[in-house]
């Protein structure tokens, strides 16, 4: 019984940690579209057609699923797509890393890049490696208390947990 | 045996369970339904979003095709020394990075002996993205600045000017060079007339600098100071990791 108490709590702290650091993450990619470009570029994985596109969209589905988590809507569909942007990441740092390249991984802004030896791999692996856990433990567990929305896939599961 | 009035109480007992079930299967269809639908509007929300902002930030990223370009660059380049030079040197700077600072503090004369004495070419790549607001777009004004000299007066002001720049960098995290100063120090390389401080402020060459930028990124660039000599990135950026690096160049 006290589990179902303190899981529902746990699950809004997740919520509203993954989503606050989507939301921050995407808004701040926003007012300098040029920056986005160069950071995605810097990556070297995509070709020149498709860097654009995605540095202009990512954001934008940043923002999406950092607003669902928030607000507490379509909560485990929310976190599977982070768990999947994240593991998009976590790709993409990881093969930079390997590479030896020179960036920032541009996750808050910036344009990709850094100074000879100013690079923070493994911070940034930590980073999206305890996001991920998070967003795993939500998609598990949807069920949060101060959600707007009722998770979709099981009712009797937010029932139990009030 | 049961009366017959305790037979009604249960039918009508099991009837009321039947009609709750039965309710709470409409309940659960309607919040699926809501759900659904729901799920449909926000995902075409979230497409309409996509769509909008990809065009909007195209827009914003796009350079004039018919945009200005300074005379004496080549392309986005500005090449310096004889074209004849064994040696070629790719610079990247920014004149806001404080790491360009410091190499042209340490390099910059022995890269000047070098293209003096007719070893070196350099090639100058201009890159502004270290603006902000509260240096005033700094990096994108001091480069178009830049070109302001360079299209006034020639490459020699535009090195006179650059070295002025990177000897005057105001601070990282303060509020940049005012087009005033700019235009002075443009004076002092050799550029001078009040259509200099005209193109300073209406920055004329600023889609030229957007190119430039982008080119850089193209180029494989992700951090400043970057050096090539002969098209080789040099690690060893000091005074005494260029020449050896220049030489090894010019001796093979």
């Amino acid at each position: 019984m006290r589990r179902n108490v303190v899981v529902p709590w746990l699950a809004t702290v997740a919520r509203l940690v993954l989503g606050g650091v989507f939301l921050v993450a995407g808004a701040l990619k926003l007012p300098d579209p040029a920056a986005a470009v160069r950071a995605v570029r810097a990556y070297q994985l995509l070709p020149e057609p498709a860097v654009a596109p995605v540095a202009f969209g990512l954001p934008v589905i940043e923002i999406a699923v950092g607003l669902a988590l928030v607000l507490g809507v379509f909560v485990r569909t929310a976190a599977i797509a982070s768990a999947v942007l994240l593991v998009v990441f976590l790709v993409g740092v990881g093969s930079a890393w390997a590479r030896g390249l020179q960036i920032d991984c541009g996750c808050f802004g910036n344009g990709g890049q850094v100074a000879a030896g100013e690079t923070a791999y493994p911070l940034e692996v930590l980073r999206d490696l305890g996001l991920l856990l998070l967003a795993l433990g939500l998609a598990w567990r949807p069920a949060s208390r101060f959600a707007l929305g009722v998770p979709s896939s099981d009712p009797k599961e937010y029932s139990r947990a009030h | 045996m049961p009366t017959d009035s305790a037979r009604r109480q249960t039918n009508r007992e099991r009837l009321a369970a039947r009609r709750a079930t039965e309710a709470a299967a409409r309940a659960h269809a309607q919040r699926r339904h809501r759900t659904v639908l729901g799920g449909m509007v926000a995902a075409l929300a979230v497409l309409g979003a996509l769509v909008v902002v990809i065009v909007v930030q195209n827009h914003r990223t796009a350079t004039a095709t018919n945009a200005a370009a300074p005379a004496n660059a080549d392309g986005t380049v500005i090449a310096v020394g004889s074209a004849d030079a064994k040696v070629t040197v790719d610079l990247y700077e920014d004149f806001q990075c404080p790491n360009c600072k410091a190499f042209e503090a340490e390099s910059g004369s022995t890269l000047a002996k070098l293209v003096a004495d007719g070893t070196v070419r350099a090639r100058y790549h201009g890159m502004a993205f270290l603006d902000s607001s509260a240096n005033d777009q700094y990096s994108t004004r001091a480069l178009n600045a830049a070109a302001v000299v360079l299209d006034a007066g020639g490459t020699d002001a535009f090195m006179t000017f650059h070295d002025l720049l990177f000897a005057n960098q105001p601070a990282e995290s303060g509020s940049g060079l005012t087009d005033e100063q700019l235009a002075e120090y443009a004076g002092q390389a050799g550029a001078t007339g009040s259509e200099v401080l005209a193109h300073i402020k209406a920055l004329t060459y600023g889609d030229w600098v957007k190119t430039a930028t982008d080119q850089a990124s193209k180029d494989g660039v992700t951090g400043t100071p970057t050096v090539l000599v002969a098209g080789q990135k040099l690690s060893d950026i000091s005074a005494a990791g260029l020449t050896a690096a220049v030489s090894a160049a010019a001796a093979g």
